[in-house]
C-alpha cells in the first residue's frame, strides 16, 4: 500500500530533475536544433532477445550513420535520439512501451520484430496517431487492418512464401528437377504453421509429392524423433520453418544421423542465414538454402555497414539492416515533412519514394502501408559464408544443388 | 475478516481511480495491467486461498473469458458488453466442468492442482491450432473507441472500470468470508472429512467455489482483450497468467480478502520502480525489474510465509503489544 505516494513521489522528483534540466539546457545548447526523437521497439529481453539485440544494432548504427552526416538537413541539421524499448518479447509489453514512446513525444516508432508484437504495439500507436515502422514482422494483417499509421519496408508473408514457392521450382529444373518428395518440419507458432499450410497446397501443384507435415512446439529441446522420421521417409527435400535453435538442433541432430537429403530449403528460417550458425557449425549449414529478407549484397553501403558489425565482434543477421533502412527512412521522412510533427510524417511516409535504405527494394512506394516494391531474396551457405542466389540482379553467387549430386 | 478490514482496500482502489487527473498515460496503462492481473488472483484465491484447492491451471479461465469476448464479437458480430458477460457465464462453466471432472475423481493437493495444468495447456494447444481462434495468428479485435464497443479513448475510463471491477469483487469476496459460505470453503480447506462429518456438502462447496473463480479469472481475461485488443493461445491459456495469479495470491496472501489485490501491486509495483530508479541512476537496465521481481518472491516467501497481509497482521499485533 505503502508503494503508491512513493512512486508519485519519485515521479514528481524525476519530473522536477527533468524539468529543470530542459530549462537549462537551451541556455547551454542555443546554436543546436532540438534533436527529434525516434522510438525503437525491440524485445531485448526474454525469448527473443537475440533478436531484439540485432535489431537495437542496426538502428543504432543507422542514428550514427545519420547524425555523423550533419543530421536531419531539413531541421537545420538537427540530431537524432534514438529511445530505445523493451517489449519484453511479449505484445503486452510491446503496448505499455508505445505508451512510454509516447509520452517521451518521439516522431516516430521503428522495430517491434515478432509479428504479434507488431500488430499489438501498431494498434496502440494508431491510438495517437504515432507512425509506427514494422522491422521484420510478417503477418499479412499487419498491414491489411486498414491502420493509417503502420508502414512495412519489408515484404510480408504472402510475398515471401509466393517467392520462395516459385525460385524453388526454379531451381528445382534448372538442375533437372532433382527433388520428387518433400517433408515439411515446422514449428507450431504463426509462421511455421501458416507457412506449411500454404506448401500442402502449393507444391503438388507443380509436381512435388509432400511425404509428411511435422510440426513442433518452440522451444523443443529434442529433435531425435524428427530425424529418425526423416530417415525412414528419406525425402529428397526438407522444407523447414522454425526458430534459431530448433533449426541449429534439427540440423546437428540430422548431421549426427546422417541424413543427407538433396537439399534443405528453408523459409523465413531463424538460423539458415544467420551468421551465428555458419561460424558455429559450419558442417551442419553447409549447403542450406533460405528464402528470407537480406541486405543487397552489390549495395556499398551495406558492405561498410556489414564490416563494421563483424569488427565489432557480433555476427551480422538480417535484422540490422532492415532496422537500419527503417530508421533512415523514419529520418528521411522527417526531411520531407521540413518538421517533426506526426502528421507531416505521416503523410511524407505514405508518399515516400526512398532509395537511400540498404535493402534490394527499389524506391519505396507503400500501398496500404505495404512497401509495394519489398522482396524476399534466396540465400545459401557458401564456403562459410552467406551467399544470395536468387533473384539474379542481385544474386552475389551461384547456387549448388542438389548439394550431394 | 469484518467489514471494517475492507477499507484499506477500497481507499486504494479510490486512490487508483483518482491517479488519472494526475499520472502519465504510461502510469495508467501499467495500473490497468497490474489490476487486471488483480482480478485474475481473486478469482484465484476463491478457490485456492478460501477453499484450498490449489490450481496451476487458471489460465483456462481467463483464456476462456478472453476468448469469448474477442470470438463473439470478430465471428459473431455480438456486442462487446454481451461478449463480456457471455465469456464470465463461460469461464465459471469451463470451471465447473474441470471441478466436476476432477473433483468427483477425488483428485487433491497437488493432483488436483497437476489436472488443472494439464486442462489449461490442452486448451493452449487447441487454440493454438483451431480455426475459431485464429489458430497461432490470433485474433485482433478492432480498434474502434466507444463506450458501445468497450473501448474508451482515454485510459481513465477503463481503468475506473476494471478498478470498479476489482472493487466489485473485493466487497464480494468479504462477504462470502464473512457468511456460511465461506465458513464452509474454510472447512473444506481446513479438512475435508471433517466438514463432511458436520454435513457439509463438500462436492457442492467445491464446485461452486470454482465455478464462481472461473468466472471472475474469466471477467479479467474479457477486460484483458478489450484492453490490448489482441490475442493469442500463449497469451489467453499461456502459463503466464496462470503462474503470476499463484505469486500474486501467495506474495499478497492467500485466503485474505486483500491478499490478491496488495500481491498484485507489490509484485508489479516494486519491478517497475526498481526499473525507474535504476534507469534514472545508471540508464536503462533490461530485465532488472524480473531480477527484482525474483528476489522479491524468494524474500517473501522466506520471510512473509503468509504474504503480505500476515505480514501487515504481526505488524499490528507488534505495535498493539
Amino acid at each position: 500500500m505503502r508503494t503508491l505516494p512513493t512512486t508519485t513521489r519519485r515521479a514528481l522528483l524525476g519530473t522536477a530533475a527533468g524539468g529543470t534540466a530542459l530549462l537549462a539546457a537551451p541556455g547551454l545548447l542555443r546554436a543546436q536544433p532540438a534533436p527529434v526523437k525516434i522510438g525503437l521497439l525491440q524485445p531485448l529481453t526474454g525469448a527473443l532477445a537475440q533478436d531484439g539485440d540485432l535489431g537495437r544494432i542496426g538502428a543504432e548504427a543507422a542514428v550514427a550513420k545519420i547524425n555523423g552526416d550533419g543530421g536531419l538537413r531539413a531541421l537545420g541539421g538537427a540530431k537524432i535520439e534514438l529511445v530505445v524499448a523493451d517489449a519484453r518479447s511479449n505484445p503486452e509489453a510491446g503496448v505499455q512501451e508505445v505508451e512510454k514512446l509516447q509520452g517521451e513525444g518521439v516522431v516516430a516508432i521503428v522495430g517491434g520484430f515478432a509479428s504479434p508484437i507488431c500488430l499489438a504495439a501498431s494498434q496502440a500507436a494508431a491510438r495517437y496517431d504515432l507512425p509506427y515502422v514494422v522491422d521484420v514482422g510478417v503477418a499479412d494483417s499487419i498491414v491489411s487492418r486498414g491502420l493509417t499509421n503502420t508502414f512495412r519496408l519489408a515484404p510480408g508473408f504472402g510475398t515471401v512464401t509466393s517467392a520462395a514457392v516459385e525460385n524453388l521450382i526454379r531451381l528445382n529444373d534448372g538442375a533437372g528437377k532433382p527433388c520428387k518428395t518433400v517433408v515439411l518440419v515446422h514449428e507450431d507458432g504463426l509462421f511455421g504453421s501458416g507457412l506449411a499450410k500454404l506448401m500442402q497446397t502449393e507444391l503438388p501443384k507443380h509436381g512435388f509429392e509432400v511425404l509428411e507435415t511435422i510440426a513442433h512446439p518452440t522451444p523443443a529441446r529434442d529433435m531425435n524423433n524428427i530425424a529418425l522420421r526423416l530417415r525412414s521417409l528419406r525425402p529428397d527435400l526438407l522444407i523447414p520453418s522454425s526458430y534459431y535453435g530448433e533449426f541449429v538442433l534439427l540440423s546437428r541432430t540430422m548431421r549426427q544421423q546422417r541424413i543427407r537429403p538433396k537439399g534443405i530449403y528453408a523459409v523465413l528460417n531463424g538460423a539458415a542465414s544467420n551468421y551465428r550458425f555458419v561460424k558455429e557449425f559450419p558442417d551442419a549449414a553447409l549447403g542450406v538454402m533460405d528464402c528470407n529478407h537480406w541486405h543487397d549484397p552489390k549495395n556499398a553501403e551495406a558492405i561498410a555497414l556489414k564490416a563494421q558489425v563483424e569488427a565489432s565482434g557480433k555476427f551480422w543477421a538480417y535484422n540490422i539492416p532492415l532496422n537500419y533502412s527503417c530508421v533512415k527512412l523514419v529520418a528521411d521522412a522527417v526531411n520531407r515533412a521540413g518538421a517533426a510533427d506526426r502528421a507531416k510524417v505521416l503523410q511524407a511516409l505514405t508518399t515516400s519514394d526512398y532509395s537511400g535504405h540498404i535493402m534490394p527494394y527499389g524506391p519505396t512506394r507503400f500501398v496500404n502501408g505495404q512497401n509495394a516494391g519489398a522482396r524476399p531474396v534466396n540465400t545459401q551457405v557458401q564456403d562459410g559464408d552467406i551467399k544470395v542466389i536468387f533473384p539474379t540482379e542481385v544474386a552475389d553467387s551461384r547456387p549448388v544443388f542438389p548439394i550431394q549430386g | 475478516m469484518s467489514a471494517r478490514d475492507l477499507w484499506p482496500g477500497l481507499a486504494l482502489l479510490a486512490l487508483i481511480a483518482l491517479l488519472p487527473f494526475v499520472a502519465s498515460n504510461t502510469a495508467l496503462n501499467f495500473l490497468l495491467s497490474v489490476l487486471i492481473v488483480a482480478l485474475a488472483a481473486q478469482g484465484w484465491n476463491i478457490l485456492g486461498g478460501y477453499a484450498g484447492q490449489l490450481s496451476f491451471g487458471h489460465a483456462a479461465f481467463f483464456g476462456t473469458g478472453a476468448y469469448a469476448t474477442a470470438i463473439l464479437q470478430l465471428r459473431f458480430g455480438v456486442n462487446a458488453w454481451i461478449g463480456l458477460a457471455a465469456g464470465i457465464a463461460l469461464g465459471a462453466l469451463v470451471g465447473w466442468a474441470i471441478g466436476a471432472l476432477s473433483f468427483r475423481a477425488r483428485l487433491r493437493g497437488s493432483y488436483f492442482a497437476l489436472v488443472t495444468l494439464a486442462f489449461a495447456e490442452v486448451l493452449r494447444i487447441l487454440a493454438n491450432a483451431a480455426d475459431v481462434t485464429g489458430g497461432a495468428a490470433g485474433l485482433l479485435i478492432r480498434l474502434s473507441p466507444g463506450v458501445a464497443n468497450l473501448q474508451f479513448p482515454s485510459r481513465a475510463v477503463f481503468l475506473w472500470l476494471v478498478a470498479a471491477t476489482v472493487a466489485g469483487v473485493l466487497v464480494l469476496t468479504a462477504w462470502i468470508a464473512r457468511g456460511r459460505f465461506g465458513a464452509q470453503l474454510v472447512a473444506v480447506r481446513e479438512n475435508e472429512d471433517a466438514a463432511r462429518a458436520l454435513g457439509v456438502d463438500v462436492l457442492g462447496v467445491k464446485l461452486r467455489a470454482i465455478a464462481l473463480s472461473g468466472a471472475i479469472t474469466a471477467a479479467a481475461g474479457c477486460l484483458y482483450a478489450q484492453n490490448f485488443l489482441y490475442l493469442d493461445a500463449n497469451i489467453a491459456y499461456g502459463t503466464w497468467i496462470s503462474v503470476e495469479v499463484l505469486i500474486a495470491c501467495v506474495l499478497g496472501g492467500a485466503g485474505t480478502v486483500l491478499g490478491p489485490v496488495l500481491g498484485a501491486l507489490a509484485l508489479h509495483g516494486v519491478g517497475e520502480i526498481a526499473k525507474i530508479a535504476l534507469g534514472h541512476i545508471v540508464g536503462p537496465v533490461p530485465g532488472v525489474d524480473l531480477i527484482v521481481f525474483g528476489a522479491l518472491l524468494v524474500l517473501a516467501i522466506a520471510f512473509l510465509p503468509r504474504g503480505v497481509m500476515g505480514g501487515l497482521r504481526r505488524l499490528g499485533q507488534g505495535l498493539a503489544r
